[in-house]
């Protein structure tokens, strides 16, 4: 069973008179292990793609199975329950709460995870996670005491704290150097190989989406093509610089 | 709903900590508002409380009939005895009372003098009294140590501040012999009572102190009501009764001093009859809380515990409006002020709020959070508003000589009603939060 099963997927934003078709008939299924990089010019509807991925919106039109459960109709709450569980967000612009340790921000999602966790099993888990993107040690730093790459780690702590099945990442690397970039894309990789977490990743540029398993391209609302890639390996001495090109 | 309480009280505690002048600011209505609360209820009670306090020191239920007669009028009445200076009043009135008046518990008649006592080389002037035994019921005494004066003895009761004058402090003088006007007394006891002044007090048997003088007549009447409600009622029995064995006016034309002017059908009263709580307001122990009930009543002798209660309420009436309505204000504006900062700070959080429900959080822990921070904020402010008002309403107390009572219970709702502030304000802000988009709050910027 697919992790993710989207069938004929619609999404039409009304702007007054005007109406905007952000996807067009969207049909995908990814697999559990996966790490999928979505590529596409800007507008094509990788972030609605997203949002739907990630229970944050529902589709106008079509099926939405996560983890064979169609989510497309559920209620705020109900997808709320579900984004806590199974989906782990990491965004371009990290969003860690500020004035906030590493720790706590890695805390947030167990906040709100039902049955309630007693205080001590959530500082334990957030470190777990904390240490597992290799920033065991900065724990009770803020994020204006970490540099970009580690706060995108952090980030990534916060979003597989509650052991999700499926990490969703927005051009995580946006707003990133090429080398810290690196270190980002090695961590999600690690991520699939060491525990199978799914991973799809959003990007503009080719270079970034290469590490992922599989490449599909969107354009205006629609598949364009979707191919399995050999995925590039990241390797802490590449220096060669990353051509800037993107996809489209 | 509830276990995250700790979480939310910190997060709140950090965000008002993090504006510091702009939470203090902010909780300045509030500060204010719980101040007036507290300071009202405070003064409110205080009153109260005092008026009761002094009434009840007076003993319980106690009737006090005197010789003579005084009055408002004066002159006008044509009464020439003051009060105590007539010789009107017998034992056999006592007996009369004590026989014919129903819900009585003790008579005790009574002579008031103010003498040197002796006692060996200690000597003191002092005010000397002749009862008898059932004084000690009337006044519930407690004499320790020793027991009281039997009547027709020549044994003496002494209070405890004379006793401490005359031989030294905590010493048991029971057994002294103590001279009063030549005549030969033992102490017996000691009463520590301190109402009327009993504590610096010499008490003897009436009839022995009568004896020495040759007189016939005694100052005055002490009656222990049965029943607290009754006072008056007793008081009323006793005047009929009285102005029956004295042959003066009919009862029914001499209910008050006014009637008394006007009626003309006989003599005016020869005694006077006080209920305990006008014997309060006329022995000087005398506050501004009690002069107001004081001249708010038309007859001093017909004062009752409710009635003078009542009229001190209306008396403070006027500062309680005056408070609550700097209450009212200042809680409506700092409760709008505790809005507008929310609604600040739900829009500086919008971010924070999109990360939080795009991990996980339902629409109500959104609202708990701002809610519980909100409520926060006016909790905060309302227990700087108790420091406060605790400070004015002893200021005020201190300035106008007004009794004050901070009770636990008005702290208690000086904080509730702030917390509901937060509440009832906090709830827009808490909504509009709960209800954001998560996509949209996550890209603002
Ligand atoms: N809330 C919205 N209301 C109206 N139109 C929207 C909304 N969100 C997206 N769109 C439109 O939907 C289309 C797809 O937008 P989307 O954000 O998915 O593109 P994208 O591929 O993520 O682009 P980019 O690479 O620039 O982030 C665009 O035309 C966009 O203008
Ligand atoms: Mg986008």
């Amino acid at each position: 069973m697919p992790v993710i099963s989207l069938e004929a997927i619609t999404k039409v934003y009304k702007l007054g008179d005007n109406q905007v078709d952000a996807l067009r008939g969207v049909s995908l299924d990814i697999d559990a292990g996966e790490f999928v990089s979505i590529v596409g010019p800007s507008g094509s509807g990788k972030s609605t793609m997203m949002h739907i991925l990630g229970c944050l919106d529902r589709p106008t039109d079509g099926h939405y199975l996560l983890n064979g459960k169609d989510v497309s109709a559920l209620s705020r709450d109900a997808l709320a329950e579900i984004r806590n569980r199974q989906i782990g967000f990491v965004f371009q612009g990290f969003n860690l709460l500020p004035r906030t340790t590493a720790l706590e921000n890695v805390e947030v999602p167990l906040l709100y995870s039902r049955p309630i966790l007693p205080a001590a099993e959530r500082r334990a888990r957030a470190m777990a996670a904390l240490e597992m993107v290799g920033l065991g040690n900065r724990a009770d730093h803020h994020p204006n005491q970490l540099s970009g790459g580690q706060q995108q780690r952090v980030a990534i702590a916060r979003a597989l704290v509650n052991q999700p099945s499926l990490i969703l990442a927005d051009e995580p690397t946006g707003n990133l150097d090429t080398k810290t970039s690196i270190d980002v894309m090695r961590t999600l990789q690690e991520l699939r190989e060491k525990q199978g977490i799914t991973i799809v990743l959003i990007t503009h540029e080719a270079d970034i989406a290469a590490y992922g398993t599989r490449i599909i391209a969107v354009r205006d609302g629609l598949i364009l093509s979707d191919k399995a890639n050999a995925p590039r390996p990241a390797l802490e001495d590449e220096v060669a610089p990353v051509p800037m090109a993107a996809v489209n | 709903m509830f276990a995250l309480m700790p979480v939310n009280i910190r997060l709140a505690v950090r965000s008002l900590n993090r504006n510091r002048m702009r939470s203090l600011l902010t909780m300045l209505g509030i500060i204010i508002g719980v101040a007036a609360v507290l300071t009202m209820v405070a003064l409110g009670t205080g009153a109260r409380g005092s008026v009761e306090g002094e009434v009840r020191s007076a003993g319980t239920n106690l009737i006090f009939v005197r010789a003579g007669n005084y009055t408002r009028g004066g002159e006008s009445v044509g009464i020439a005895a003051g009060l105590g200076a007539a010789h009107t009043l017998t034992y056999a009135d006592a007996q009369a009372i004590a026989a014919q008046v129903p819900g009585i518990t003790a008579v005790s008649p009574g002579l008031s003098r103010r003498t040197s006592v002796v006692s060996g080389a200690s000597r003191a002037f002092a005010p000397v009294d002749g009862i008898a035994a059932a004084y000690a019921k009337a006044y519930t005494w407690n004499i320790r140590p020793g027991h009281m004066l039997a009547d027709g003895s020549s044994e003496a009761v002494i209070g405890r501040t004379l006793a401490d004058n005359l031989f030294g402090k905590g010493f048991d003088p029971t057994g002294k012999p103590i001279t009063v006007r030549d005549a030969a007394y033992t102490i017996v006891g000691v009463t520590d009572d301190t109402s009327d002044e009993h504590n610096e007090m010499l008490f003897v048997p009436w009839r022995k102190l009568q004896a020495g003088e040759g007189i016939d007549y005694l100052d005055y009447i002490v009656i222990a009501a049965e029943k607290a409600g009754e006072a008056s009622r007793i008081a009323d029995d006793v005047k009929t009764l009285l102005r029956q064995r004295h042959g003066l006016a009919s009862a029914a034309n001499g209910q008050g001093y006014i009637s008394q002017q006007g009626g003309g059908a006989g003599r005016p009263d020869d005694f006077t009859v006080e209920t305990q709580a006008a014997k309060a307001l006329t022995q000087g122990l005398y506050t501004p809380a009690a002069a107001f009930a004081l001249a708010n009543l038309p007859k001093l002798d017909e004062v009752t515990l409710s009635e003078m209660a009542d009229t001190l309420d209306r008396a403070s009436d006027t500062m309680t409006a005056l408070l609550a309505s700097i209450a009212g204000v200042s809680l409506i504006v700092g409760g709008i002020g505790i809005m507008n900062i929310m609604l600040v700070s739900v829009t500086e959080r919008t971010r924070e709020i999109g990360l939080r429900v795009a991990t996980g959080a339902r629409s109500l822990d959104v609202a708990l959070q701002f809610l519980i921070e909100a409520i926060t904020l006016s909790v905060v402010g309302g227990v700087v508003g108790l420091m406060l008002g605790f400070v004015t309403a002893r200021l005020i107390g201190w300035a106008l000589d007004w009794p004050v009572t901070v009770s636990a219970q008005s702290m208690a709702l000086a904080i509730g009603i702030a917390a509901a502030v937060g509440l009832v304000f906090g709830s827009y802000p808490a909504r509009r939060a709960s209800l954001l988009d998560p996509i949209d709050a996550l890209r603002t910027e």
